[in-house]
């Protein structure tokens, strides 16, 4: 790439002028239910054990998962907040909910380094970070239609499954602590019984 | 940054307006550092951290609500996915709507937004309070609200006024100057390969440059030209003792700025190189440096890999892993070389296992045959980390292997290449910080050929091969910022960039971000193969300790 013509850095100009007229808009959020294959992939949990990530998805219990990386300084700190605030305002009921957030930088987040993230967010038993090889994280990435390149073209998406064996509710965008609460219980609401996808 | 006035009545219609808003302020002086506290740290003048909110009420404090997190140090803004965070450097700010950024003498930056009215200082701070833009409507998400009282919303709208976006020292219209740093205790055959490189390097760039006739459909867009600058290599060569060295890089800099400094070749120190490029705010990409010094958290010096540190990691982790008991753990190394450093690595990252850990420390320039007394007396139970060189390593074969658990450094014993003698073949383990031979092959294979291409003779190869990459990575870097030569700039847009590079050289994959200074994080274990030749088996995955 050491050549480089007028006309390539015309064309890239017009690109990026017209993505910056484009990124005005404020966020919007975006909901849609959608069926997943988990890939059978091994990660790594922030305590340093060695799991498959169809058996921590399938553990009965409702899930939430995101994907972050600890170096991400704009996107992640408000999902990860978010997810904080999640599990604050879910009281006692938060212990029935396995959060999940996997990296998609990870050979940089280190089993250490998640723990100490987790520790920022004060992340409660039942949220979990895994790590693992670049490969398991892009099978699980690409999985859940999350993969977008690299790691700093990623975007905020929220997962949320009422039970194993359900549908996913794909949520796109910031969405807010509330709205969270909301769609959470009413994902459980929809399976008619809240007991059905408790543990 | 000291830059060539545009003309005195521009530099006073410039400064008109900064002194009025400076005598309004004058009741309480505006502090620069309290501004910048601020953006950087997120830190008030009291020392505590400031708070903000978003819309739906979720609170943000200190470092985590800190402007540079999203704006960055450049203040030029940044992209995540398909959100675009706007520059918020002063003349980005303060543009009147309807003028172009080249109207303005204003790089262009592709987060920058050009319809947007032009903030005053009473919109701005509504924005940074209230989070509505210039033109009412409310601002991204992503954008805190933040609570700051009159004093130091004008010392952070005085900063952010005087981020400067101009040219950077070392950037003239036709020329770009850049550095590469060698010290006195470098390798002299590397010194060679990496000159030759670089020396080529920058005549090939320098006749695509003259090569590159701008059509005359673009001649409204004069930043097109602009790009288009002469490299300018400058060579400083360091010389006496360590102390001495940031004097002198401060004078070569002094008579010669320099836009960043690329690659570069180091011994056994590199810190006062490290400290001078964070100190004058200097980008220094990828030296050849075996152990690096700085952190994750230093912003001007990144390097391929922690190389020698990384693998006292690797052996670290093996040592933790064993299963049968390891009693004692003896580490070999001559004085004064990176050996030494990466020693007291494994020595902090073993303390607190119930091995007892013995450094045998050979002299600076001894003879190889120091290596039998530095060797006696090991068994079975004992763990040996050889951090040595070939001639060290060529020497072992007139010494006994007693012990089945030996690790020697890739790094330092010439990776695959190591004379290590085919009696030692069988228990030797190496740290291996870089792709395998065969995975690598075709990615090296394109520096190898642009060598043989221009007959430079390749007599270190990993160095020669990296060396290309930095320029390769750098002049790649610079096609994304057009015209903007804004050091920081140059630093942020090469962390975006290294994640799409195909072609990684030694190295499997190179990421960077903020807070990450180091591209390639892990490594193989592996062992030879055979008794004699470079083949070697990995014993281990890749490694990101």
């Amino acid at each position: 790439m050491n050549v480089r013509t007028p006309g390539i850095v015309f064309a890239a100009l017009m690109c990026a002028a017209l993505l910056g007229l484009g990124a005005a808009a404020a966020a919007t959020v975006s909901r849609a239910t959608v069926s997943y294959e988990t890939p059978a992939v091994m990660l790594v949990r922030e305590d340093g054990k060695r799991v498959s990530l169809p058996h921590e998805l399938d553990d009965g219990r409702p899930v939430l998962l995101n994907f972050i990386f600890t170096t991400c300084s704009s996107i992640c700190p408000l999902t990860s907040r978010t997810l904080e605030e999640f599990q604050h305002k879910l009281g006692s009921e938060a212990a029935r909910v396995h959060l999940m957030s996997i990296s998609i930088d990870p050979e940089q987040d280190t089993p250490a380094r998640l723990s100490e993230y987790a520790r920022k967010f004060h992340a409660g038993p039942e949220w979990q970070y895994y790590t693992g090889t670049v490969a398991a994280s892009l099978a699980a990435q690409r999985a859940f239609d999350v993969y977008r390149g690299e790691k700093m073209s990623h975007t905020p998406v929220t997962l949320l499954r009422a039970a194993p064996g359900e549908p996913w509710l794909r949520i796109e965008g910031f969405v807010t602590p509330d709205e969270l609460v909301d769609d959470y219980r009413n994902l459980l609401a929809s399976l008619g019984s809240p007991a059905r996808a408790g543990r | 940054m000291p830059n060539e006035p545009r003309g005195a009545a521009r530099a006073a219609a410039l400064a008109l307006p900064l002194l009025m808003w400076a005598c309004a302020l004058s009741a309480a002086p505006p502090n620069p550092a309290a501004g910048e506290t601020l953006y950087r740290r997120g830190l008030l003048p009291s020392g505590e951290p400031v708070q903000a909110t978003r819309e739906a009420g979720a609170t943000l404090r200190g470092a985590d609500a800190a402007c540079v997190n999203c704006h960055r140090r450049s203040g030029l803004g940044s992209t995540e996915g398909r959100i675009t965070i706007p520059p918020i450097a002063g003349p980005y700010l303060f543009i009147p709507r309807g003028k172009s950024l080249e109207q303005q003498g204003v790089p262009f930056v592709d987060t920058e937004r050009v319809n947007h009215e032009a903030y005053t200082d009473e919109s701005l701070a509504r924005a940074i309070r209230e989070g509505s833009g210039a033109n009412g409507r409310p601002l991204n998400y992503l954008m805190p609200r933040y609570q700051l009282d009159d004093a130091i919303m004008a010392e952070l709208i005085d900063y952010l006024k005087g981020i400067q976006v101009k040219p950077a020292p070392g950037v003239t219209s036709k020329e770009l100057h850049f550095a590469t740093i060698i010290t006195p205790d470098a390798d002299p055959a590397k010194r060679r390969g990496m000159l030759d490189v670089m020396n080529q390097y920058f005549v090939d760039k320098n006749n695509a440059v003259a090569r590159t006739k701008a059509p005359t459909l673009y001649s409204s867009h004069a930043m097109m030209f602009r790009v288009e600058r002469r490299w300018q290599l400058h060579v400083w060569e360091l010389t006496g003792q360590p102390a001495t060295w940031e004097a002198q890089l401060r004078k070569y800099l002094a008579s010669q700025p320099v836009f960043a400094v690329i690659s570069g070749l180091g011994g056994s120190n590199w810190g006062p190189v490290h400290r001078f490029c964070e100190a004058q705010a200097l980008p220094c990409l990828f030296p050849n440096v075996e152990a690096p010094v700085g952190h994750d958290s230093d912003f001007y010096s990144v390097y391929f890999s922690r190389g020698v540190l990384l693998e006292a990691q690797l052996i670290a982790r093996e040592l933790a892993e064993a299963r049968e008991p390891i009693r004692r753990l003896v580490q070999v190394f001559r004085a004064g070389d990176v050996g030494e450093q990466a020693a007291r690595t494994l020595q902090a990252a073993r303390t607190g296992s119930a091995q007892q850990i013995v450094n045998r420390v050979l002299k600076a320039h001894g003879a190889s045959r120091d290596l039998d007394a530095a060797l006696r007396e090991l068994g079975p139970t004992d763990a040996l980390v050889l951090w040595l060189r070939p001639q060290d390593l060529k020497a072992l074969a007139t010494v006994p292997v007693t012990t089945s658990r030996v690790w020697i450094s890739g790094e330092m014993g010439g990776l695959e290449q190591a004379p290590l003698p085919a009696s030692w073949r069988a228990a030797a383990r190496m740290a291996y910080p870089v792709d395998l031979p065969g995975r690598r092959v075709v990615r090296v294979d394109y520096a190898l050929s642009w060598f043989r291409i221009r007959k430079i003779p390749v007599v270190a190869q990993q160095v020669q091969a990296d060396t290309y990459l930095a320029c390769g990575l750098v002049s790649e870097t610079l096609n994304h910022m057009v015209d903007a030569f804004v050091r920081e700039y140059l630093v942020e847009r090469l962390e975006m960039a290294l994640d799409h590079r195909a072609l990684t050289g030694y190295y499997p994959r190179l990421t960077l971000a903020p807070g990450q200074r180091f591209a390639s994080k892990g490594g193989y274990i592996v062992r030879f193969s055979e008794p004699e030749g470079p083949r070697v088996a990995a014993l281990s995955d890749w490694i990101t300790p």
